[in-house]
């Protein structure tokens, strides 16, 4: 990555960031070691549901540039993969996948960093011909210039994932083979896991029975996250859905956050997911079992991080 | 042997082939959409079809709107004859190809026998009689030989499955093997090709269908029957041929023989394909003939030729002439078939079969039988290849109609696009908040293989792919006992009848994948309430905790 322009980035939010309302709990210095995490709040005028694409374009790009820009993950001619969660036939007023306009911000901010290719695609739960266009992500992605894969059954390969519970297990090669992946999950709420978040989310790049995953969650995930390695987490937390996940239904279920995060610690960002949820970390086997791996932190407070106010 | 060239039997090639190429379209298109969009024109060839028409009314005593397009093709018939069998019908097309490949190369001698008439062309008509018995009396067995029911069918559950597993397989072949010569790859060839044909044909993942072989088989039987006489199908058995051929006994447009010029030749018959008699004056059989322009292209003395006549004329000597006899004893072997297929306890419809899971919007049994024309739209159409062809399930009588096999697909919760391709509505179009209260049938865990319950181990794949908004499959938290002495707490899943309504994704997705530990059979469907093992409670008087207003729990679509 290209340290020179991440700095000269981040003195220029600085500047510009005078206007914005910045409520930063550990707000580091040009020389400190690069924020790990952010986490972009709204806070101007409530949204009605029809300007909710405006809003979570906003924070999505406020969210990247105060981790330093996309162009800290993505260099001029890579390969990305975004990986949001489009698995199930839902809407996206139902918050059971992950915000078009989160991902097709992502693809236009990896294009604006000089990605060559960006490609979007998932393993999903319900037929990826109806939850693909149904979730609405189809659609926002090719309109920012991705490529929307059709994952190719054929194309699954095993490998090998040096894990505890998973060794030699069916991945999809052109996703892992990635220069970037960004994996862009929902918070939704889920009976094994208790929440679903982006460990979670990795499932969608596995192949095989992968229900067997949920005999043990916390170590499959573990596995299949240490395996894959996301170089860039953003956790959509605009809807989220608070029971019955993690395909929902109940419009009653789904709540409002107008919130986005982005870390480069997938723990430390779904311990900060799981108490948008009401948890706390210690209760979610997921959370535990990937801090006990050495995936990262559990507490969100003791690494590098800013929480901003967007208006 | 040169011909003349004719530009009506080109025209008549040009159209064939459009119509094909239409009728494969549509087919293809029938899949499930962005925003499940489908196109007007889906049914058009059923809708077309005055058999399907004629035999779904003397069935139930309905009619639908567009089908009653099908009086289009009888107005043509009444005018200009057969001209649907040889212009239009896709299935005579595949027929017409078919002969004049295998027969081309074939001795005068042999081609003479080929095109001369056969008594035999009667069966069809008397084919006919019968399966009208048959329909009057509720059996709707006509989709089994109806052309485009059977080309349908044949199609989606076989010849395109088929197709779309050669192209696949070979091409996955060659990528996983990847054989290279120097810088060159097999895969820059064999690529391109598999994702055009999955990019721009088949638009869909490969389905596959139980029993598929045996309805292969009969489409192939029917296909080379040409070899034996030309367009044999369309001669002998089609029952819509013989129901156009009825409409055509006295057309406006008929074959005209000049004996003037006429050398009796017989090259007009050396190319009929229908056993019309182009060459003996007054003889033409206007109810035989598709108006192909076969024999008017092949006379050389321009002696034949089509020309309008007053329809109160009597056309020819060549009438129909089926014997009373015959007539009598096809309708008899109607009512000796509708018994026959009557006479087992499944047809009694008092017991029911736990595996004939109905798509949703599916009428009770009886009705449904009543419409379906088995011609497989729906299953073409599910996207998640759950609607398979019956085998027995629903007895002889209802042999290829659609089932919903959880262990292949599951009802995917927000389609509906089998009842809204259903030509007949044997599945009813149902409005989506409609389809999301049918219930297809009632889950149930096998407690002696669900993980939680018989192995101490996590699971609730179901609950997480249980697509109910409130979730009908529950759990309840279980301290349950372990070899070594101690004790593990697992979450036992439960189905909450009320709410489920059958859909099968629990079946479809367990871990389980020889006999899943969760199975849905008929029980509960909405269709019979005699099926309906549950007695609803009162949604005041308190419940399982879930959220069963009437709206979501017990509610009777059909009232």
């Amino acid at each position: 990555m290209n340290d020179r322009t991440r700095r000269e980035f981040l003195a220029g939010t600085a500047v510009a960031g005078g206007a914005m309302a910045l409520n930063s709990v550990a707000q580091p210095a040009p020389s400190d070691p690069p924020l790990a995490m952010s986490i972009a709040r709204w806070k101007g005028a409530p949204v009605a549901d029809e300007g909710l694409g405006k809003m979570a374009t906003k924070l999505t790009e406020e969210v990247i540039a105060a981790l330093g820009g996309m162009g800290r993950f993505v260099s001029k001619g890579n390969t990305v993969w975004v990986k949001p969660n489009m698995a199930w036939d839902r809407t996206p007023e139902q918050a059971a996948n992950t915000n078009p306009d989160v991902v097709g911000t992502l693809v236009r901010l990896c294009f604006e960093a000089g990605a060559k290719t960006v490609r979007v695609g998932d393993n999903t739960c319900h037929k990826s011909t109806v939850s693909y266009p149904n979730s609405g992500i189809e659609a926002a992605a090719k309109a920012a210039g991705a490529e929307v894969v059709y994952l190719d059954k054929r194309r699954f390969r095993k490998m090998d994932l040096k894990g505890k519970v998973l060794q030699n297990w069916p991945v999809y090669p052109q996703m892992i083979e990635s220069d970037v992946i960004i994996n862009v999950p929902i918070v939704k709420h889920h009976s094994i896991s208790t929440v679903t978040l982006c460990m979670k989310n990795l499932m969608g790049t596995a192949g095989g029975n992968r229900g067997t995953f949920h005999q043990d969650i916390g170590a499959s995930l573990s596995d299949i996250s240490a395996f894959v390695k996301p170089q860039l987490n953003v956790l959509d937390a605009i809807r989220i859905l608070t029971a019955h996940g993690p395909q929902g239904g109940n419009m009653s279920d789904v709540k409002r956050m107008d919130t986005v995060a982005a870390s480069t610690d997938i723990v430390a960002l779904d311990a900060f997911g799981a108490s948008l949820l009401g948890h706390v970390p210690d209760a979610i086997a997921t959370v535990k079992a990937g801090y006990e791996r050495g995936l990262g932190q559990m507490d969100y407070t003791k690494i590098p991080h800013r929480e901003i106010e967007v208006a | 042997m040169r011909r003349p060239r004719s530009w009506a039997q080109w025209l008549r090639r040009f159209t064939q082939a459009a119509f094909l190429l239409i009728f494969f379209a549509l087919l293809l298109g029938m899949r499930s959409k962005e925003g499940r969009e489908l196109s007007p024109f889906v049914n058009l060839f059923f809708d077309l079809d005055p058999l399907v028409l004629l035999a779904t009314w003397l069935a139930t005593h309905t009619l639908s709107g567009l089908s009653l397009l099908a009086l289009i093709t009888v107005a043509a018939s009444l005018l200009l004859g057969r001209v649907f069998c040889g212009w239009v019908c896709p299935l005579g097309t595949v027929h017409h190809a078919v002969s004049w490949l295998g027969t081309r190369r074939r001795k005068a001698k042999t081609q003479l026998a080929d095109g001369a008439w056969s008594p035999w062309q009667r069966t069809k008509y008397l084919l006919l009689l019968a399966f009208l018995v048959m329909a009057i009396f509720g059996i709707h067995w006509i989709g089994m030989l109806d052309p485009f029911s059977l080309l349908y069918r044949s199609t989606v559950t076989a010849v395109l499955p088929a197709a779309q597993y050669a192209i696949e397989d070979s091409t996955t072949a060659v990528y996983q093997a990847d054989p290279r010569l120097g810088p060159l790859r097999a895969t820059t060839v064999t690529e391109p090709i598999y994702e055009f044909f999955r990019d721009h044909v088949f638009k869909t993942s490969r389905q596959t269908f139980a029993g598929s072989t045996v309805i292969f088989l009969f489409f192939v039987a029917i296909v080379l029957l040409n070899l034996v006489r030309k367009r044999f199908w369309c001669r002998y058995l089609c029952p819509l041929g013989a129901l156009l051929g009825l409409c055509s006994k006295r057309p406006v447009m008929r074959l005209k023989n000049d004996t003037a010029k006429c050398t009796n030749c017989k090259r007009c018959v050396l190319t009929c394909p229908a056993g019309a008699q182009p060459d003996a004056p007054g003889e033409w059989r206007a109810t035989e003939c598709y108006a192909c322009w076969n024999c008017v292209a092949a006379c050389k003395e321009n002696a034949l030729g089509f020309a309008f006549e007053s329809p109160l004329r009597k056309p020819t000597k060549a009438q129909l002439d089926l014997k009373r006899r015959a007539v009598l004893a096809s309708g008899f072997a109607g009512l000796g078939g509708l018994l026959g297929l009557r006479l087992t306890p499944k047809a009694q419809a008092t017991k029911f079969n736990p595996a004939l899971i109905r798509p949703p919007g599916a009428r009770p049994e009886r009705e449904f039988l009543q419409r379906c024309i088995q011609c497989g739209a729906c299953m073409k159409v599910c996207p998640t290849n759950a609607l398979q062809p019956t085998s027995f399930e629903a007895g002889l009588e209802g042999i290829w109609t659609p089932i919903l096999v959880p262990r292949i697909g599951y009802c995917e919760y927000e389609c509906n696009l089998c009842g809204r391709v259903c030509p007949t509505e044997a599945i009813r179009p149902l409005p989506i908040e409609e389809k999301h209260k049918v219930k297809l049938g009632l889950a149930r865990f096998d407690t002696t293989r669900c993980l939680p319950h018989a192995y101490a181990r996590e699971c609730l794949i179901c609950e997480e792919h249980c697509p109910v908004p409130t979730k009908a499959i529950y759990f309840v938290e279980k301290e349950v006992p372990l070899r070594d002495g101690g004790t593990r707490v697992v979450k036992q899943p439960h189905v909450d009848p009320e709410l489920c309504i059958g859909c099968g994704i629990c079946e479809s997705v367990c871990v389980f994948k020889d006999r899943p530990a969760v199975r849905v059979s008929s029980a509960g469907e909405s269709r019979h309430t005699g099926n309906q093992p549950i007695l609803p409670t009162p949604p005041d008087f308190g419940n399982y905790g879930g959220n069963n207003t009437p709206e979501t729990g017990n509610a009777d679509p059909y009232g």
